[in-house]
């Protein structure tokens, strides 16, 4: 059992390791054109001149404060309209059409519009952010509620449990992994929606830096952007679950 | 002496379907009392109204000479499936009645620690459902009942999803844990032979109207260890109960088929 999580865990090793080499290999004898890829080893030296520069930090630090503001807000108010929907049938009935419409457009596409409204500041991008992780926190929280097991509603309404408490004894904590994985889905999604605000115009910023080196053709640089954006993703979502194992145990096993 | 648990004239009904027909009965206190039938006689809705979780539709309920609206904690209900929190453990599951009536000072804590130590789950008051077997939920599920201390124990077929095996060792667990304290029982079931094993009585009821057909004195010795299920009285009651409702209980299998 442990010698075969191992071996699958060597499999996946081995796997980013040779598609890495590949890589290399491939950038330095097939495309041996500096304008259109760059072998891992000069990004690696990109993203360690860059940060020694202090640039990378800047770049990072306005991308962060972007996605962090957005994303708790967007989860505040995704989870006060889940709550709310999930209580109120005429709440769920005035903001159901605006839910559906937004998650299902690419608002990602507004944030021009945004830019506009907003200018090239930091606040633009927050406003994309929250756009994209509002709705899938909000439906996800809203669908948790709603589907409460009846069966352990009936157990605590048994024992004379008023409303209030088979909320906080129930439906809450069972609508805690819906809650969860919102938020997780908003990961992914806030992180696109930093950098394509960013794109569309910024004075800093991981899509900034990513945008510049484009425009510069300077490819090792465009790389470290976007690998810096990829392991944010990547360790974000392994933190979130992290905090889902600790937090609801149950849900996984 | 004023009886239990008194029903008079209870009649439930889904539009034009009669589930439940004029049902009397006295329960008298510490009386072990079983409702067998076939599918769709109403012994369920029939549990569940003295519970408080659905209304009925005519006559009442009268626990300790009190009418019964809507549940309350002078009941214990023990469910079909364990309908455990599975973000808690067990004693925090086993406690929660007590919880839902605001009362989690020292003595019911320690109270629900020797009720789990009485179903048999001492050392375990820290697992979490998941890592229990079937058998075990149910124990968790029973002891969550007891510890509201309540004036009657109402139990829906609580060991209806559990092996065979397992069935008969929790039905001597439960003559065990009775014994102890002879709380007044109303236990839902379909297996006759269950119902004869644990009871002083058997009700058995009818279907298409649900109704009480007749109401069985077990006069079977106690305490009654397994090997009772062998003698050749246990096996009267069982056969006198099976003929009352075999009719029935071939009509309902045809309808599920259909």
């Amino acid at each position: 059992m442990l010698d075969r999580l191992r071996q699958n865990y060597l499999a996946g090793t081995l796997s980013v390791l040779g598609g890495l080499l590949l890589w290399e290999l491939v950038s330095r004898l097939l495309i041996a054109n500096a304008l259109f890829l760059a072998a891992p080893s000069q990004i690696v030296h990109a993203i360690y001149q860059l940060t020694l520069t202090g640039e990378m930090g800047r770049h990072i630090a306005i991308s962060s404060v972007e996605f962090a503001i957005g994303y708790v807000i967007a989860a505040v108010i995704g989870i006060g309209f889940g709550f709310g929907m999930a209580s109120s049938a005429r709440f769920k009935q005035a903001l159901q059409p605006w839910i559906s419409g937004f998650y299902a457009t690419p608002t990602i596409a507004l944030a021009p519009l945004f830019i506009l409204w907003l200018g090239i500041g930091i606040w633009s991008k927050v406003l994309v952010v929250i756009f994209l992780v509002l709705f899938p926190v909000t439906i996800n929280t809203e669908a948790g509620l709603r589907t409460t097991s009846e069966r352990l509603i009936e157990m605590l309404r048994s024992f004379g449990a008023t409303p209030r408490q088979i909320f906080f004894k129930v439906s809450l904590p069972s609508a805690v992994p819906f809650i969860l994985a919102g938020l997780k889905l908003g990961i992914g999604r806030g992180l696109i929606g930093v950098v394509v605000a960013e794109l569309f115009g910024s004075r800093a910023g991981l899509g900034r830096l990513i945008a510049q080196s484009a425009d510069a053709f300077n490819m090792p640089e465009l790389f470290a952007g976007v690998v810096v954006l990829a392991v944010a993703g990547i360790v974000l979502t392994a933190g979130f679950g992290w905090i889902e194992k600790r937090l609801v145990p149950w849900t996984k096993d | 002496m004023a009886p239990k648990l008194r029903i008079s004239h209870l009649g439930k009904r889904f539009n034009e379907l009669h589930a439940l027909l004029d049902i009397n009965l006295d329960v008298e206190r510490g009386e072990f009392i079983s409702v067998v039938g076939p599918s769709g006689c109403g012994k369920t809705t029939f549990l569940r109204i003295i519970a408080g979780l659905e209304p009925a539709s005519s006559g009442e309920v009268l626990l300790d000479g009190r009418a019964v609206h809507g549940p309350g904690g002078d009941r214990g209900f023990v469910f079909q499936n364990d309908s455990l929190l599975p973000w808690r453990t067990v004693f925090a599951n086993a406690i929660i009645g007590r919880e839902v009536a605001g009362q989690v000072g020292a003595a019911e804590r320690q109270r629900t620690m020797e009720l789990l130590k009485l179903v048999g789950l001492e050392g375990f008051e820290n697992y979490h459902p998941r890592q229990l077997s079937g058998g075990m939920r149910q124990r968790v599920n029973l002891a969550r009942a007891l510890a509201i201390d309540p004036e009657i124990l109402l139990m829906d077929e609580p060991f209806s999803s559990l092996d065979a095996q397992t069935r008969e060792i929790m039905q001597t667990e439960l003559m065990r844990i009775w014994e102890e304290g002879r709380k007044t029982v109303l236990f839902v079931t379909h297996q006759i032979d269950e119902a004869v094993f644990l009871s002083d009585r058997v009700l058995v009821f009818a279907r298409r109207p649900g109704r009480l057909l007749e109401s069985v004195v077990i006069e079977l010795p106690r305490p009654r260890a397994l090997a009772i299920k062998r003698t050749a009285e246990f096996v009267r009651y069982v056969d006198h109960i099976w003929r009352l409702i075999e009719d029935d209980v071939r009509a309902s299998v045809i309808e599920e088929k259909v």
